[in-house]
């Protein structure tokens, strides 16, 4: 059940280039955090933010005692997002989560290799990922890719922690030149010849469509994180729906991001 | 100690809310989704997403994008359809001891009548609403809501198979909305609700495109409540059946001021959205705002603007 809360925030921290990580106490909603799941976060006053905004879990935060605050990573992009950038350490925030379905992990036995890939700001449900992952995330392979080496502000927080990690730019300024897809199928590639491999993607649609389109020809799992435009959070607004592949109703048509989301298998949507 | 508030308000056809706190069409779903949030025995009622004849499957996305103060969506009324609604939702309402308004759409007259009939005599509904105002829909409701002779033709019809107290929702963008309210209450409506949203289109400069794949889509929140309170004090001046105002109400005080231009009862819309709670919250608020300025009874509000000569 999530939980409706109004949190404050403990610490912002600016990453370059208009990225931002933020942190805000929430010990039940941080417990409850499964990577892919995401919160609503708004500023309370509907004067300033009429509906909130979601926000994948990156990160969750625990002390001695458990898991006591979980954090986001943000890019200022619009009205809402530059309100948050202004935030400081005691502000309050009105705050929904976790909400939706998150990745669904490999069981520990399975011979799945999991093969990361974020284009952009979808790298944010990754470091809850490999968190989650646990010991296994040593033999995890993370594909990163932006648009310039100031869109990768994660890289380093994964270079110690997975088994390879590619960077790719599309000016070249870090890692290969040009998109995250060449290193994919590349790796792909490689996978097709050691079993088990399985692919988790979050970033722009065009992104993900072409992860899916590589991940489906060679019948690779693929999940995929979407992120979309919506008003609740909560399966109500209906504004942030994807088509289903194999719909059997009209009402059907469509796949609501927030509650039957944001992580798909590749297989039940068309990008 | 004060006696307390009375929140009961009278919307016609022998329907008394407990309060005059609905929640609107399209913001609140089917009412269970709020169950998490809110007790929906407190609200005076719930409006549920529109109901069509079959299921429909809506618009392609983008469908909703923020504006200033507003928010615009092209949902397009993806709904179960009446069969699943009478069969999986209503039930677990009824149970809940919820008032339920169900909001009435089709592409035309037909398709009301048939929804309308569907629902007869089904325990747990407390009124209808038609939908003669959706502008996201190419067909039906938002033109016949733009045609006093349609919008009677449709409530006339509806009228006649239902013995459910009959509400019409109204859409703003039309000329003489004063003809349009007119021509629904001498149809048969027993009260009005007005108003939907209103028509608004946001361009993306980057990409030169329009940001909802509708290319338009219906405005809803504060940046329309003052033209939707004009609309209902306009309406109110007019006709003599009972109105139901929203459109952008966020706080007590806005609910206060569609009461006094002539409302019976109001629905919050956009703002459950951002707090799923809000409208269970205003009720406590409105009653307290009442004892606050010497209010024993709601019902002193409605029409009680004075205006200065």
């Amino acid at each position: 059940m999530p939980e409706n809360i109004t949190a404050q925030v403990e610490e912002q921290q600016a990453l370059g280039g208009d990225y931002h990580l933020l942190r805000i106490a929430g010990p039940t909603i941080a417990a409850a955090a499964r990577a892919g799941q995401f919160v609503m976060l708004g500023l309370g006053d509907p004067g300033e933010m009429l509906i909130r905004r979601p926000f994948s879990i990156a990160r969750v935060i625990e002390s001695a005692e458990g898991p006591v605050a979980f954090e986001i990573l943000y890019k200022v992009v619009g009205r809402g997002t530059l309100a948050f950038s202004r935030l400081r350490p005691g502000a309050a925030m009105s705050v929904l989560g976790p909400l939706g379905r998150g990745f669904w992990l490999p069981a520990p036995e399975a011979p799945c290799r999991p093969i990361l890939v974020a284009g952009g700001i979808g790298i944010a449900p990754f470091p809850l990922f490999v968190q989650q992952l646990g010991p296994a995330a040593r033999h995890a392979e993370v594909i990163y890719g932006g648009r310039s080496a100031v869109d990768l502000p994660l890289a380093q927080w994964f270079e110690p922690r997975c088994g390879t990690l590619t960077l790719a730019t599309e000016d070249g300024t870090e890692g290969l030149r040009g998109r995250i897809t060449a290193p994919l199928e590349q790796a792909l590639d490689r996978a097709d010849e050691q079993e088990g491999s399985c692919v988790f993607a979050c970033g722009p649609h065009p992104m993900l469509a072409a992860v899916a389109r590589l991940c489906l020809e060679r019948q690779i799992p693929c999940q995929l994180a979407l992120e979309e435009t919506m008003a609740c959070g909560f399966g109500v607004c209906l504004g942030c729906v994807v088509p289903r592949r194999h719909p059997t109703d009209a009402f059907d048509r469509f796949a609501r991001v927030c509650t039957e989301g944001p992580v798909f298998d590749a297989r039940e949507i068309v990008l | 100690m004060s006696t307390p508030v009375n929140l009961e308000v009278d919307l016609g056809a022998g329907l008394i809310l407990r309060n005059p706190v609905l929640t609107a069409s399209g913001t609140f779903g089917y009412g269970l989704e709020f169950e998490p949030f809110v007790d929906l025995r407190r609200l005076g009622g719930i409006v549920v997403k529109g109901i069509s004849p079959r299921p429909r499957a809506g618009n392609p996305p983008p469908r909703l994008v923020e504006t200033p103060s507003g928010m615009l969506n092209a949902i397009g009324l993806q709904n179960v359809g009446v069969e699943r609604f009478i069969d999986d939702k209503l039930p677990p309402l009824r149970e809940r001891d919820a008032t339920v308004v169900v909001n009435v759409f089709g592409q035309g007259t037909e398709d009301y009548v048939a929804v309308a009939e569907a629902l007869d005599g089904k325990p747990g509904v407390a009124a209808l609403e038609l939908n003669l105002s959706c502008p996201n829909v190419a067909h039906g409701g938002f033109l016949i809501g733009k045609s006093p002779k349609a919008v009677a033709e449709v409530t006339a019809a509806v009228r006649r198979v239902s013995r459910l107290p009959l509400w019409v929702k109204l859409t703003p963008n039309v000329s003489e909305i004063v003809d349009i309210a007119a021509a629904a209450a001498d149809a048969g409506a027993d009260a009005l609700s007005l108003v939907n949203t209103y028509v608004g289109m946001v361009v993306d400069v980057e990409r030169r495109r329009p940001v909802l794949a509708n290319l338009t889509g219906g405005l809803s929140g504060p940046a329309i409540r003052p033209m939707a309170v004009a609309a209902v004090y306009q309406v109110a001046r007019a006709v003599k059946i009972p109105l139901i105002g929203m459109g952008g109400i966020v706080c007590v005080r806005d609910i206060v001021e569609f009461l006094l231009v002539g409302a019976s009862a109001v629905q919050v819309g956009t703002a459950s959205f951002n707090e799923p709670g809000i409208a269970a919250r205003l009720v406590d608020e409105l009653a307290a705002w009442c004892r606050d300025h010497g209010v024993d009874d709601v019902r002193e509000l409605v029409g009680a603007i004075e205006i200065p000569r």
